[in-house]
């Protein structure tokens, strides 16, 4: 099926095909780090993820795909979108604030005037939940700022059920995978 | 200028894509020019291009590896010095191939030893020429040839052409290069370019 192509690369030496998974490489390379590079502008480690379940129906459903900031020392409000991580859960969770509980933590034994963002205590709950979330919190009252992920500024509806398909059929995610890297290898710029 | 007509792979390409048809001729060219008896080729601008590329491709790797292995906030800092040596590597890369690089296809050397030691330089341009109305697509072809001693301290001779054909010349309907033809091309310009510095 290839036979041309292996042909020729093996025709033009060993720095061709260097150059060949070169291509393949950065290509990844490039993608790897615009990803990076989003998550350090939002502040978050995951600026774009998937909508897994129907627990914030009719605003968001299985498979929208949602855009994350996570300003540093702004306070989340009532009504804010959130994604939250719980530690030793993978899957984020995404919810609305329900309540918020600002809190003052001593600095050097010192109270401070003014409670502080990174601080804050979040109570939430799906739209489409009949309780809010304190069962999810594994024993937790409230959440912590350090487990939310970010807040949702933006969707794309139906474009996350790539990802959703990708992850529940993994040989479509190597056949995709296996496809570009033959593609890359053998295209020549 | 030497042709021999030794058992060479056939060589098809897409007729109807422009890319295709120069990067066949291009590669025609560096195997015939590299032949032990005519140039050796130096591969400097192609390694140049490797080991930017490949830097940039383990900084990336390791950047990502990083801020996966550690937590957001502490691996931040690391996530920022990774991305902006990648972004100054790729632009080096791209500065390289643009202005340095350029239409080059070929650089080689060759030393030959007449009552003292002849060292010459040759490099080959090309380009293709879209086709417009009247006349098919072409491949431009130029090159600079230059011939010093001394270590390239003292010059002898300087040289350069630049001719144009069109592709057709040299593949026919099935995209099948004519390897003679093109060597005899090839071949005649670059033998002219180094006959008229002959002393």
């Amino acid at each position: 099926m290839f036979a041309d192509e292996l042909k020729t690369l093996r025709r033009l030496g060993f720095r061709h095909v260097l150059l060949q998974v070169l291509n393949f490489a950065s290509v990844l390379a490039s993608g790897l780090m615009i990803w990076k590079g989003l998550g350090l502008l939002t502040n978050t480690e995951s600026p774009i993820v998937v909508v897994l379940s129907g627990s914030m129906e009719p605003a968001f459903y299985r498979g929208d795909l949602l855009f994350l900031v996570n300003p540093p020392d702004t306070r989340y409000q009532t009504g804010d979108i959130t994604v939250y991580k719980i530690p030793g859960q993978d899957i984020p969770i995404v919810h609305r604030v329900l309540e918020t509980h600002d809190v003052v933590k001593p600095v050097n034994g010192v109270r401070e005037k003014v409670p502080r963002p990174e601080n804050q205590l979040l109570l939430t709950k799906g739209d489409n939940n009949y309780l809010d979330d304190v069962e999810l919190y594994q024993g937790l009252d409230w959440l912590e700022r350090k487990h939310i992920v970010g807040k949702v500024r933006g969707f794309l509806p139906y474009v996350g059920y790539v990802t959703i398909a990708l992850n529940d059929f993994p040989q479509l995610k190597y056949a995709l995978l296996g496809g570009l890297g033959l593609l890359a290898l053998v295209q020549r710029e | 200028m030497p042709t021999a007509s030794e058992d060479r792979d056939v060589v098809k390409v897409n007729n109807a894509s422009l890319n295709e048809l120069k990067n066949a001729l291009d590669d025609a060219i560096k195997r015939f020019l590299s032949r032990p008896d005519l140039f050796k080729q130096i591969h400097l601008h192609t390694d140049v291009r490797l080991a930017l590329g490949w830097a940039g491709v383990f900084v990336a790797g390791a950047t990502a590896f990083y801020a996966w292995r550690l937590d957001f906030e502490q691996s931040k800092s690391l996530t920022w010095i990774g991305l902006i040596v990648y972004v100054v590597l790729t632009l080096l890369q791209t500065l390289y191939a643009y202005f340095v690089e350029g239409d080059i296809i070929f650089v080689g050397k060759r030393k030959t030893f007449d009552k003292r030691i002849v060292t010459e330089r040759i490099t080959l341009y090309s380009r293709t020429k879209p086709s417009t109305p009247e006349n098919p697509p072409a491949y431009t072809l130029s090159l600079t040839y230059r011939r010093s001693t001394s270590g390239g301290k003292s010059l002898l001779g300087r040289g350069q052409a630049s001719e144009a054909r069109p592709y057709n010349a040299f593949f026919d309907e099935q995209g099948v290069l004519d390897h003679d033809r093109f060597e005899t091309w090839v071949g005649e310009i670059v033998g002219r370019v180094m006959e008229s510095e002959a002393e």
